[in-house]
């Protein structure tokens, strides 16, 4: 169980998260969504232990997660918003080199590597130099960087931004797969998609989690009117 | 595979691809070779060794590079963003740096070696004669003070790279901190502090190359290297670890780093006041190194038995000033290893010292010189020939003993060459190396109806072109009987001389036909030194002979018995000729029956102690000649400054130091950027 209890944060005199808490449930792939600036990266960034908040715990199967980052840090996939990749390195040396950087044996990471990349649909552009990839490609890379050790928790900054829907199909469905193992959270402005491919909604209004949705069993149109309700001033 | 590792391996293959490290290479190799050049140059006929120069050379460019390669190492994943992804994968912020550091420090090596062995190759192709004495085991401790500063350098590079967001900004900084803050300051200290400036020969980091490519090496230096080392490593983990550090909940830790950095940087300095305090010098034995002093240096140095104060009295721009301050610091190094004295050395700058060098003046001391101090007494050393070990165990040996002077009388009147004139034929070159050994020239006119007088140490008959009359070989002979010290230098045989030397046991002959190795085909190089007190000192080195007459026993050698048995001994040959002979009568029964035993020295030639021959330094003739003295004298002041192996010679003229510029210093730096370059496309192309 991953969970999040009254994570607050502030840069300077500003505050981006007043009260933040949530659980997500293994096998569970939570969406974040709220306008921009609502903290969304931030709350990411800080459950990636690249930012501290001011107060607040984060929990994972019951041990405080940012008391002890290192051992914290082998259970999270990061994808952060802005992807970047070395582009002097094929598909295939850089999957190998962050499996290696990651702690995986070397006997192992021929497999880690193989199932990421099978996982993220990137077979075929193994022995592609990273530059010469297109943005979507380079987003299923990063992303199959993130599962590579398969990770208890995923976490996905703005993953469906900048996709066409052909791609955020396909990018949902690898979601829907990494949320076999994982629990997901996914941050974006997408609701449409996430209604599809995640459990749950929850939206950042103000500091806080304003509003739950749970995606079963619903129609994304009223989903999305009911997410779009919520980010207006509506309750839960 | 350790993060530490795969970092590396990481940090190299980028590095090593990348065409601005080809082309920082390059420039690196060929400004390197052009103060290696240079520095081969001005070191010529010195007692630098080619290490030294070498090593003297790299070092001042090593930071440029270091910043160069290390400049974006942090940065630039902090630019592009790649951070993020490093920093939240289980590996410990310390690991990224030292793998990094570890990346860009051994290209830097790598850098180092190509040059180290470009240098070699090329010196072995133009100019041989500079290898003769150097090993390759000899440049261990050059490598091992370039791999130290190089270390140095890239933790600075590194911390300059994770502190700053633009790769050409950590540079700049990188740069400030490794070349304008050590030299800034160095700069300010010797215009602004007395006791520095009067403390330190030259900046410390050019001096550390120096010494330890010499083989002088010291512990306390060593360990402060290592430890600056750590220390900015240590600052740049938490400089990437400042990364995560956003947000007020933040404040804590950022106030505990900036702790955690001051307390680094008192540790670091208790650490270098401890490791100076504690300071342990070793003097590494190596082939062509002066830094091994003579047997009578090292008893001169144990007979002080206190307190001796050296003054080096000279510019700091003076081209002697940095071998000068490395000998001293050779010479307080060997009196502590003695334990019977110590030296202070302090520099008295006349541009910046005014005060004291204004006292120095009027007490007589000219500028470029060397003052010794012991109690209230001092003697000068002039520095006009360079500071040889022979002038300044003399100069020491002088200050102990009460001043008595010994007289050398040069026969005048024959065509000899004199002792006070100053042209390229003349003799003032060697008279003042004797007035510093504490003897007294004189010239001497035979032809007066008075014999030689009682308080002469030694005739000097020194290239005689006419024959001395009967009377004055009379005066001569009587001389000699009465235990007579004479030094004959003869480049035409004269008959009366002839008899003379013939009675005492040397025969005179002609020019030899042939006489071993020469250098213009009418000089003959003399390496073939006989076991005696004028020679023996000289073992390994050469001195040169122009024309040379030869010498051989003569009817009168080994005739005698007891008190009157002449020896002769031919103490410098060449082909199995003797061209340079000392005879001795009475040696060994002189003690037992208080006579003084009478020694003859006859070299064949008259030129080679001149001051024109003596300016070619690439030759023990000097050290031959003040040991033909010496012997006469009846002194123990025998010994070399050394030719054959610890004075540099490279035997490139003119064209063969433009033919090796234009190599080391243009194609081959070229060639190395071009193939690096041709590298990195391969490696493009292929991925």
């Amino acid at each position: 169980m991953f969970e999040i209890r009254n994570i607050a944060f502030s840069y300077g005199r500003s505050q981006v998260l007043r009260d933040v808490s949530f659980m997500v449930s293994p096998g569970e792939a939570v969406s974040v969504v709220g306008a921009n600036g609502a903290g969304k990266t931030t709350l990411l960034r800080i459950l990636a232990t690249l930012a501290v908040p001011d107060s607040g715990t984060v929990m994972s199967d019951g041990q405080d997660a940012l008391a002890r980052p290192l051992r914290y840090r082998r259970q999270i996939g990061y994808m952060p918003e802005r992807i970047a990749l070395y582009d002097d390195m094929t598909v295939k040396e850089f999957l190998v080199y962050r499996a290696l950087l990651k702690g995986e044996p070397a006997k192992r990471v021929r497999r880690r590597t193989s199932e990421a990349a099978e996982i993220c649909r990137v077979t075929d552009c193994l022995r592609t130099p990273i530059r010469r990839l297109s943005a979507g490609i380079v987003k299923r890379v990063a992303l199959a960087d993130a599962l590579l050790l398969r990770p208890r928790v995923l976490l996905l900054d703005d993953f469906l931004a900048g996709l066409d829907s052909g791609m955020r199909t396909i990018a949902g469905e690898i979601l829907s797969s990494a949320a076999a193992f994982s629990s997901v959270i996914v941050t974006g402005h997408e609701v449409a998609d996430f209604a599809r491919w995640t459990t749950r909604i929850l939206v950042l209004k103000d500091g806080v989690i304003s509003a739950e949705v749970d995606t079963a069993g619903h129609d994304a149109t009223v989903l999305c009117e009911r997410v779009g309700a919520a980010l207006e001033g509506g309750g839960r | 595979m350790s993060p530490v590792r795969v970092t590396f391996v990481r940090t190299v293959d980028r590095l090593r691809f990348q065409f601005s490290t080809a082309f920082a290479t390059g420039v690196f190799l060929a400004v390197s070779a052009v103060l290696f050049a240079f520095g081969l140059e001005r070191a010529e006929g010195g007692r630098l060794t080619l290490p030294a120069i070498w090593a003297a050379a790299v070092s001042p460019v090593l930071p440029a590079l270091a910043a160069f390669l290390a400049m974006d190492v942090w940065s630039d994943e902090r630019q592009t963003g790649r951070i993020d992804m490093l920093l939240t994968a289980a590996v410990r912020e310390r690991d990224y740096v030292l793998g990094k550091f570890l990346g860009s420090w051994a290209l830097l090596m790598g850098a180092v070696a190509l040059f180290l062995v470009t240098s070699l190759v090329l010196l072995w192709r133009l100019a041989p004669a500079a290898l003769a004495n150097a090993t390759l085991g000899d440049f261990v401790s050059a490598a091992l003070i370039l791999a130290l500063q190089g270390a140095l350098w890239c933790a600075v590079s590194v911390a300059a790279s994770a502190a700053f967001f633009h790769a050409a900004a950590a540079a700049v900084a990188s740069i400030m901190v490794t070349v304008v803050l050590p030299r800034g300051l160095w700069a300010a200290m010797t215009a602004w502090s007395d006791v520095g400036r009067t403390a330190f020969g030259e900046m410390p980091l050019d001096a550390h190359a120096v010494d330890f490519a010499s083989g002088l090496v010291s512990s306390g230096v060593l360990v402060s290297y290592l430890v600056l080392t750590a220390a900015f490593l240590f600052l740049s983990g938490k400089a990437v670890a400042c990364y995560r550090m956003v947000g007020r909940g933040a404040r804590s830790l950022r106030a505990s780093t900036a702790f955690v950095a001051f307390l680094t940087v008192v540790f670091v300095a208790m650490a270098m006041l401890l490791a100076f305090r504690l300071d342990v010098k070793l003097d590494m034995p190596m082939a062509g190194s002066s830094t091994a002093f003579s047997p009578r240096t090292r008893n001169v140095l144990a007979e002080v038995g206190g307190d001796l104060g050296v003054t080096c009295f000279m510019r700091r721009s003076d081209p002697r000033f940095r071998p000068t301050g490395r000998f001293l610091r050779q010479l307080t190094q060997e009196a502590a290893s003695t334990g019977a004295s110590r030296v202070s050395v302090r520099f008295v700058d006349p541009l910046w010292d005014l005060g004291m060098a204004e006292r120095l003046v009027r007490r007589g001391v000219e500028e470029g010189s060397l003052v010794f101090e012991r109690g209230r007494r001092l003697a000068v050393l002039s520095l006009r020939d360079g500071c040889s070990e022979r002038a300044c165990a003399s100069t020491i040996r002088r200050l102990m003993t009460p001043p008595t002077r010994r007289n050398v009388y040069w026969t005048t009147g024959h065509g000899e060459s004199s002792f006070d004139v100053y042209g390229a034929f003349g003799m003032s070159d060697i008279a003042r190396n004797l007035a510093q050994e504490g003897y007294r020239n004189k010239p001497i006119d035979l032809s007066a109806d008075k014999p030689v007088p009682a308080d002469c140490a030694l005739v000097v008959v020194s290239g005689a072109r006419h024959d001395f009359s009967r009377a004055e070989l009379g005066r001569l002979e009587a001389y000699l009987h009465s235990g007579g010290r004479l030094l004959v230098l003869l480049s035409v045989p004269l008959e009366g001389l002839s008899s003379v030397l013939a009675s005492w046991g040397v025969r005179l002959g002609d020019a030899p036909r042939k006489a071993g190795k020469t250098l213009t085909g009418t000089d003959v190089v003399v390496s073939d030194f006989a076991e005696h007190e004028i020679s023996a000192p000289l073992k390994g080195d050469r001195i040169v002979l122009e024309n040379p007459l030869s010498f051989s026993p003569s009817a009168a050698a080994e005739s005698g018995a007891g008190a009157d048995r002449i020896t002769f001994t031919p103490v410098a040959s060449s082909g199995g000729v003797a061209l340079a002979a000392a005879a001795e009568r009475g040696a060994g029964a002189g003690s037992d029956l208080a006579v003084r035993p009478t020694r003859i020295v006859a070299v064949g030639d008259a030129s080679f102690a001149m001051n024109g021959p003596l300016a070619a330094r690439a030759n023990a003739n000097r050290d031959f000649f003040l040991n033909c003295i010496a012997f006469l004298s009846g002194t123990d002041a025998s010994g070399s400054s050394g030719t054959g192996e610890g004075v540099l010679t490279s035997k490139m003229d003119r064209v063969a130091r433009r033919r090796h510029l234009l190599w080391s210093a243009a194609i081959v730096p070229s060639a190395a950027a071009l193939l690096l370059v041709m590298l990195a496309m391969v490696r493009r192309r292929r991925s």
